[in-house]
């Protein structure tokens, strides 16, 4: 059921300064796929979900440099592109359990967030389409709540970090913003901690061995006669 | 506007007409007659012609796809001789194979049971988290509801998995769901929560109750890169674009660490470990059957060809699961995930006259056979441009019944990565068909983590057992940190008691022999470590000068 | 004579007869220009370091954020309010900058792309403003606790007066928190230091220029007979309150006196409770004063 590529509608691109046909309904990383590369750096979920694949790009006669996950985004005609699979970028070490919520956090482990100009370069380089300057400004005000449901969708691609003219690391920010968010300010659940209570005290055990102990039709008759709350 | 071509618009018509009649409506789950039926008509796994039965190694004669088959009855990549095992580069105590959800788990316990942090090595043949793990959408089943519990949870599964589980595996699943999402929650995961501060849960193919955990619909995501964030901060020696390729034993018959293959460089490396932790996932980038896939670009069963070359059983292999809901267009995406929680929430499955065919939260064994079924049986397919069939998921009745907002709140990926091609899931149904999701069996496990070679513990999708011959939604992602957990906990007291003996790869001599003695004539080679999506013109003209 | 000489790039292109002429002039005169080693552009085409309209991006896009806010029909008047004297400033700077000048809201318009177009029609103003706008009579009719008693002295700093263009009162002689005080019934102490400069951002690098500063304009007011200072700007407290233990360390025999935020007094006047005074945040502590003249309970 793996389709046969579309020929009939061929665009030129060019990656990394070399020229290729590849047929114009492919994304980028199908189309690079299609002309002859085997990706080992810049190929991860190939869904939208890693951001292995952050890929840069110009179209003909515009200045404008672009950002894409190429595994999301289609070729167009005459496209310049790179990849840029890696970003460098330091991840301070910090154990959650010292932290508090608040502006410090960020103070502390990433000075450089105060260096934002609020330029917006790094929105607008978003594969995503997050606001990720609000959520910059939001942690450096201190607003672990914005910051952390803003860049929830965050998949550490790198462009964001690699536009940055205040060379801050918007997705760590981000990523130390979410910890922060559910431990101290959503908290845990209580009746995930009950039930876990319960379970440790043994309170299913009974039940489970019971249903362990039953052969295979009466699991089945049980299982076919189950009550089902939904 | 409309996102799909003139041809698919008549049946959206139709769709759009039954809409306000089918609100609130379900047909009925289907009996166990019903679905036993339509599992040997429909569902890919009960093709015969479609396996056939392993001819050398451990589990000889056990039946497994021919895509799998094709993978074990190679060539080993390496041969013993070309390797130097006295010089060794990397000498731990614990080795983790892959970082996915089970391996960043297992790092975590080993470390916290008394490894030395500088002992542990946990190598990846892509990046940190690029697994399946990170790419599950719609949630993490725990029985954490007041009106749950881990025996209700256990009947589900087993039900679910044709009782074909292994039942000390399937009770450790259910057990450790709630002690799971405390450490989660301990660590920083952002779960969905109610108003009043509980989980959102909601139910999913086969369970009977509301069970479900979800981060929006990037569940997967969300816990792996809480994990990736805490295992960078305990600061675990790791390395990346570095695949294991073999298993090296010892000549005590234990596995004493594996041969690493530096993908940047093309060389290989040494790594001795008096334990060795496989959670390197499944199967999917193998396109059994031909189907499309939801996998990872590194899901290539490498750690199921290398445990076997090195002596381990496997189980369950033979069973498959196919998503019922892969996206069938746009031609870019097919194949891609198209969450079950998109069913718990109310979209139904279509066919082409905008009709009821199936009750929506089937097993997805059961479900996906019905969507064939319509598409092949019944002639009801939508078909698109390309040829492809595929029945509608109608998206737009999730916000019908629960609100406007719903969606974007609740399904921010599958609204994006729809909205990408020009279609809006609030307003147009999806195009769906089956796709190739997730390997039920694999390499047989202990309730340690065990398998059945001293010194191989096991974790997550590349392990069967746990969820038998079909899997529950959210299931794998519970397996992934109950077992992951676990195989760190026990490969580290395992190590404290191992004295590793002359290190060998005499295994892999002996899996040639077999291949020889059996008459197997092949150019294949395994593990494959990438999917082949080359243009063919590349592969015609292809040569290797450097 | 030999000297370092800058042809800059117009010499080098459209003008080469200009810097032919130079050079052979110069030399006439045995004056060695020698082009100065790799020179760069001298600047001025740059408009980001000529006009810095990379900073007027941040203020101009909270404007926006009003604009959509209108948009949205969430709020009918094109006003902005601020607290912090420093936002204010930067602000309603920024706006009068844009308006005035469409060269430069142009080249903003460049940079922010594909960002919402600003209107031009927000005003900024600051919560001094917007009292005076409601009326000192409404403020009076607000008050349950008259500051009987209470004598305070009005610390404006630099940024409400600073530049004059901007000052949102008289730059030489400002009345408004003035007024405000008596509107709420307190004395106000008038001191000469009361635009003086606090030290700002000294205090960061230069602790005692700070404290130095700080040190005049209290002396002032506890001079002056003032029991207490109040300002609008989170940095003048800073200096003044927060930081009053350098101060005894220059001089010991100073003898400290509460600052607080104009504001306090305001919700103390209105009859509010602890939570709306949280006075419990203020270095020196402002509460047994108060006490002392009856305007809060005793703890």
């Amino acid at each position: 059921m793996i389709m046969e590529n579309n020929e009939s509608n061929m665009v030129t691109i060019h990656v990394m300064g070399k020229s290729h046909e590849v047929p114009g309904d492919l994304t980028i990383m199908k189309a690079m796929e299609y002309a002859g590369h085997q990706f080992r750096r810049g190929s991860g979920c190939r869904g939208g979900y890693c951001g292995a694949c952050a890929t840069i790009y110009r179209t003909k006669g515009s200045y404008k440099l672009l950002g894409a996950l190429a595994c999301q985004k289609m070729v167009e005609d005459d496209m310049y592109i790179a990849q840029i699979p890696f970003s460098p970028a330091e991840k301070k070490s910090y154990d959650i359990n010292d932290l508090r919520a608040d502006a410090n956090a960020f103070m502390v482990h990433y000075p450089e967030i105060s260096r934002c100009l609020s330029c917006n370069t790094c929105t607008k380089a978003c594969p995503q389409d997050i606001m990720v300057m609000d959520y910059v400004q939001a942690a450096l005000r201190g607003d672990v709540s914005e910051a952390a449901k803003l860049s929830f969708d965050c998949i550490s691609c790198g462009l964001c970090a690699i536009r940055c003219p205040a060379e801050i690391v918007p997705y760590n920010i981000a990523q130390l913003a979410r910890r922060l968010y559910s431990k101290y300010v959503d908290g845990p659940a209580e009746h995930v901690l009950e039930k876990l209570k319960e379970v440790e005290e043994g309170k299913f055990d009974a039940e489970i061995a019971e249903l362990q102990s039953l052969d295979r039709e009466a699991l089945k008759e049980r299982y076919e006669t189950r009550e089902k709350r939904l | 506007m409309s996102g799909y071509p003139e041809s698919m618009q008549e049946s959206l018509r139709l769709v759009e007409k039954t809409r306000p009649n089918r609100v609130g409506k379900a047909l009925p789950e289907m009996t166990a007659d019903e679905k036993e039926k339509i599992l040997q008509d429909w569902h890919p796994d009960f093709k015969s012609d479609q396996k056939r039965a392993l001819k050398i190694g451990p589990s000889k004669g056990m039946l497994v796809p021919h895509e799998v088959a094709d993978n074990l009855e190679a060539h080993t990549i390496i041969k013993p001789g070309d390797i130097d095992l006295s010089n060794i580069d990397y000498d731990v105590d614990v080795l983790i194979i892959g970082a996915g959800g089970a391996g960043l788990s297992a790092a975590f316990l080993a470390q916290e049971n008394g490894i030395p942090t500088e002992k542990i090595l946990m190598v990846q043949k892509l990046r940190l988290g690029d697994a399946n793990s990170k790419m599950s959408q719609g949630g993490i089943q725990a029985a954490v509801a007041p009106d749950d519990n881990p025996a209700i949870h256990y009947l589900d599964v087993i039900g679910g998995g044709h009782y074909e589980n292994k039942p000390e595996l399937a009770e450790l699943l259910v057990r450790e769901g709630p002690n799971v999402i405390r450490w989660h929650e301990e660590l920083g995961v952002m779960y969905d929560k109610l108003e009043d501060g509980t989980m959102q849960l909601a139910p999913g193919g086969g369970t009977s109750r509301k069970r479900m955990l979800s981060c929006k619909d990037y569940t997967g995501l969300e816990i792996t890169r809480v994990l990736i964030d805490e295992f960078l901060s305990r600061e675990i020696p790791f390395v990346e674009l570095t695949s294991a390729v073999e298993f090296i034993m010892d000549d005590k018959g234990q596995v004493a660490g594996a041969v690493l293959y530096d993908m940047d460089h093309d060389e290989y490396l040494i790594c001795r470990a008096k334990v060795t932790v496989l959670a390197t996932g499944g199967f999917g980038r193998l396109h059994i059957q031909g189907f499309e896939t939801t996998n990872h670009y590194g899901s290539t069963n490498d750690g199921v060809v290398m445990a076997y070359h090195a002596g381990a059983n496997l189980r369950d292999l033979d069973s498959t699961q196919f998503h019922p809901t892969g996206a069938a267009f746009p031609e870019q995406i097919v194949g891609q995930l198209c969450t079950e929680k998109l069913r718990a929430r109310g979209a139904q499955p279509l066919n082409i006259d905008g009709e009821l065919f199936v009750y929506p939260l089937e097993t997805r064994d059961v479900e996906a056979s019905a969507l064939i079924r319509e598409c092949y049986g019944r002639e009801k397919g939508i078909v698109t441009p390309t040829g492809m069939r595929g029945i509608w998921l109608d998206t737009p009745l999730i916000e019908v019944i629960n609100g406007e907002g719903t969606i974007e709140r609740e399904f921010a990926s599958m609204l994006r990565n729809f909205n990408k091609f020009g279609i809006d899931i609030r307003k147009e149904p999806m195009l769906v068909f089956p796709t190739l999701h997730y390997q039920n069996g694999g390499v047989e496990i202990n309730a340690r983590c065990e398998t059945n070679i001293p010194g191989l513990f096991a974790a997550g999708e590349v392990t069967g057992g746990v969820h038998g011959k079909n899997r529950l939604m959210g299931n794998s992602q519970l397996e992934l940190y109950v077992f992951g957990r676990r195989a760190g906990v026990f490969a580290a007291e395992h190590a404290k008691n191992v004295e590793l003996g002359e290190l060998t790869l005499s295994h892999l001599d002996q899996y040639e022999k077999w291949l020889d003695e059996t008459g197997i004539e092949t150019d294949r080679k395994a593990p494959i470590l990438l999917p082949e999506y080359r243009g063919k013109k590349t592969l015609k003209h292809q040569i290797k000068l450097l | 004579m030999r000297l370092p000489y800058y042809p800059g790039c117009t010499l080098k292109t459209d003008a080469q007869n200009f810097e032919t002429s130079t050079l052979e002039a110069a030399k006439t005169l045995d004056i060695e220009l020698v082009e100065l080693p790799r020179w760069n552009c001298c600047g001025t085409v740059h408009a980001l370091a000529k006009d810095d309209v990379i900073h007027y991006l941040a203020p101009i896009r909270n404007l926006i954020r009003v604009d959509e806010m209108i948009a949205n029909g969430e709020i009918e008047d094109g006003k902005l309010v601020t607290q912090c004297v420093m936002c204010w400033n930067t602000i309603k700077r920024a706006n009068t900058a844009a308006l005035e000048d469409p060269d430069k809201m142009e080249k903003i318009r460049g940079i922010m792309e594909k960002e919402p177009e600003y209107s031009g029609k927000v005003e900024v103003l600051h919560f001094l403003e917007l009292l005076k706008e409601k009326g000192w009579e409404t403020i009076t009719g607000a008050v349950k606790l008259p500051l009987e008693g209470l004598k305070v002295a009005p610390y404006y700093g630099c940024l409400l007066l600073r530049p004059r263009e901007f000052a949102l009162d008289d730059p030489d002689n400002p009345r408004i928190i003035e007024d405000l005080l008596e509107a709420l019934g307190a004395e106000v102490v008038d001191l000469a230091y009361k635009s003086k400069c606090c030290g700002a951002y000294h205090a960061v690098h230069m602790k005692e220029v700070s404290a130095e500063l700080s040190h005049k304009i209290l002396s002032q007011a506890n001079e002056m007979g003032a029991d207490m200072v109040v300002t609008a700007c989170p940095l003048c407290e800073f200096n003044l309150g927060k930081r009053q233990h350098e101060i005894k360390k220059l001089h010991p025999e100073f003898s400290s006196i509460p600052v607080v935020y104009y504001t306090q007094l305001m919700a103390l006047a209105f009859g509010l409770n602890e939570e709306a005074t949280a006075f419990e945040e203020n270095t020196p502590d402002p509460r047994p004063l108060l006490a002392e003249k009856g305007l809060i309970m005793e703890r």
